[in-house]
């Protein structure tokens, strides 16, 4: 016969809080906790309705302003010590709600948050996987490791965001598709940096889809959930360094070959030199290069 | 009789959202209701004007996720009005592809919430597994178990290559006899049927005086589906026969989704059978002039509207929305009347009413 040898942790109660999301993040819960492939039970947790015996609080939404009396005093009902996880870049950055009249996110500002769990919004395994991190907190950094459950990701999941200076032409067209403002460039004396906060990123895969060099990419990676320590450091970032016109010296970003191969089909040997050449000088070398053609 | 007042949340009313209610009852009647809106109000009008349309795509995605494909559908499509854009019939049929495919999950969300309620927890574990089957074919095409962001101007943002669709096809087929019998469930089984039949009836008559559409009013008898009456995108290329019943009761508005969801799953083959070779989106995207549209769909919820307003820039001037819940919820007071305290969960939820949708 077969015996489990280690003892079974102790049950710990989740509590929900819906601060006013847009349901995805909750309807996302409600099918986590339903089922049992996602894996809450074996990890002995399991929901309940009042906040009084609750011992780990999650919490959805960017904070509206008319729920903020309720949720603040729901959440007081929990008793001390708790474990805080926010659950969606909602409560964490205000997500794409933010810099409205009627949203009082990030929820940090109000409460002590312990773990975020980033995306718009998470699937369950990420979501679980989060809450077993706060469990483990909650156990003092012990408790049973998380077993993979729940589907395998599919290939084309749109997880965390990569992104490649290498192929980045400073266009900006990412930072004005987004609707996260998760995408910021600033200029610097080395070059263009550009920083992308997955806390903000919505997974909405806009970005990728309207870069012109395929600088940015979508990765299947979806298990981002990190202790509150490290919400600023959650960043993809890069430099695309200025270099100097090959032929009058003028400080420019490079042309990279995604966007000579858009712009004249192919790659050749002049191609490859007009790349080395800043936009005025370029027009007047392939001005130049089509009348010899035409004489 | 003595005649109290009691506020529920959304814990007493299982809901999902933060909704709240003052009833009025008389001994365990009810015989008024007020609803306490407001709570998931997040600014959206005021929102979408500090966004550009690329921007508002994703935004609108996220005005409810339960409906999330028919916000950024409907929108593009009014954009693509105003600047007189054609997308390709390639496009047409993949919109139609992802607005079913959120049809299915939302209904059948709805109809494992009403198996809760009336306490046949078996069920409802067996429709949140059923409902996987969607999210997991929802999150291989698109990348999202939720917001599917399938939608751009002038197009979508997919282009499943034959063994995507041959993947689809399979995963509905996994479907089609779950769901047929699901219906039978909800139709005969005793237990659903003494919790669900004669209860919270909105009569053809109060149907119509309050406006109500979706499985709310299809469930009264009311022929009304925006996908028949005024077809947009594929629709007027799809064959499907509305779905109606007359009895207007928590029993009908389930009948009527569980038929829909069947439907949408002949829909989406029927989509996939036609779909034409070409682009999924034009390359091209015109500036969009000033003017002002009206653009509408069949949401899961039923008719969803859009005003926008522009004015040459890529910033709306005004976008404003009719949303289903809205006319819906109105008549909940109509439903409730003379109902048992307890039938109150179940009532409001036969609506399917979105929080997020209406409060916005």
């Amino acid at each position: 016969m077969h015996t489990c040898k280690v003892p079974p942790a102790p049950k710990l109660r989740l509590y929900r809080i819906n601060t006013g999301s847009c349901n995805g993040c909750d309807v996302e819960l409600a099918a986590t906790e339903a089922l049992t492939r996602f894996g809450l039970e074996r990890l002995g947790l399991s929901f309940t309705a009042d906040p009084t015996q609750a011992d780990l609080v999650l919490i959805t939404g960017p904070l509206t302003v008319r729920s903020k009396g309720k949720v603040l005093a729901e959440y007081a009902q929990v008793p001390d010590p708790k474990i805080t996880v926010l659950i969606g870049v909602c409560p964490i950055s205000g997500g794409a709600f933010r810099d409205s009249y009627a949203v009082l996110g990030p929820l940090d500002e109000f409460l002590a948050a312990d773990v975020n769990i980033p995306g718009c919004p998470p699937r369950p395994e990420a979501i679980v996987a989060g809450i077993a991190e706060a469990a483990r907190l909650w156990r003092g950094g012990e408790g049973p490791q998380l077993a993979p459950a729940g589907f395998p990701a599919p290939a084309n999941l749109r997880g965390r965001m990569s992104y490649r200076a290498e192929a980045c032409v400073g266009c900006r067209m990412c930072q004005h598709v987004c609707a996260g403002g998760a995408i910021r460039f600033e200029e610097q004396e080395a070059g263009v940096s550009f920083t992308l906060w997955h806390n903000s990123c919505l997974f909405c895969g806009m970005c990728s889809h309207y870069c012109p060099t395929g600088a940015l990419t979508p990765t299947g990676e979806w298990n981002l959930a990190h202790p509150q320590a490290q919400k600023y450091q959650m960043v993809e970032q890069g430099v695309v360094p200025r270099i100097s016109c090959s032929c009058c010296g003028v400080p420019m970003l490079p042309v990279v070959p995604e966007l000579m191969r858009k712009g004249y089909r192919a790659l050749t040997r002049e191609t490859a030199q007009l790349q080395t050449l800043c936009s005025e000088c370029r027009q007047v070398r392939s001005i130049g290069g089509l009348q010899r053609c035409t004489k | 009789m003595s005649r109290t007042v009691i506020t529920l949340g959304p814990r007493q009313l299982g809901l999902e959202e933060p909704m709240y209610f003052r009833v009025q009852t008389e001994g365990d009647r009810v015989c008024g209701l007020e609803v306490l809106a407001g709570q998931v109000h997040r600014g959206m009008e005021h929102l979408t004007l500090k966004r550009n349309f690329y921007q508002n795509i994703t935004l609108l995605e996220r005005l409810c996720s339960l409906c999330s494909n028919s916000h950024p559908s409907t929108f593009c499509t009014a954009l693509e009005e105003l600047a007189g854009m054609v997308i390709p019939p390639r496009a047409e049929y993949l919109r139609a592809v992802a607005d079913e495919i959120k049809r299915i999950a939302s209904h059948l969300f709805n109809c494992a919430v009403v198996a809760h309620i009336v306490g046949e927890h078996t069920l409802f574990r067996r429709v949140m597994e059923l409902r996987e089957i969607v999210q997991q074919s929802k999150e291989t095409i698109y990348g999202n178990r939720m917001d599917l962001a399938a939608n751009c101007i002038g197009g979508v943002r997919y282009d499943p290559d034959a063994g995507a669709i041959d993947y689809l096809k399979n995963q509905l087929e996994r479907l089609k006899s779950p769901l047929e019998e699901l219906y039978r469930v909800f139709e005969d089984a005793a237990v659903l049927r003494a919790a669900t039949e004669g209860v919270g009836v909105l009569t053809r008559e109060q149907a119509n005086e309050f406006g109500v559409v979706g499985p709310v009013a299809r469930a009264a008898g009311i022929d009304y589906d925006v996908r028949k009456k005024s077809p947009y995108g594929a629709y007027d290329r799809l064959s499907f026969q509305v779905a109606i019943e007359g009895a207007g009761d928590v029993r009908a508005r389930a009948l009527v989704r569980l038929a829909e969801a069947r439907q949408a799953v002949s829909l989406i083959e029927q989509c996939l059978d036609q779909l034409p070779n070409g682009p999924v989106a034009l390359a091209s995207f015109p500036e969009v002039p000033a003017g002002e549209v009206i653009a509408k769909s069949e949401a899961p919820r039923g008719e969803l509207i859009y005003y926008l307003k522009t004015d040459g820039t890529d910033l709306p001037v005004r976008l404003k929305w009719r949303v289903p819940s809205y006319p819906n919820w109105a008549a909940l007071g109509e439903m409730l009347k003379g109902e048992p305290v307890s039938r109150i969960p179940l009532i409001v939820n036969s609506i399917d009413p979105c929080i997020s949708c209406t409060d916005r």
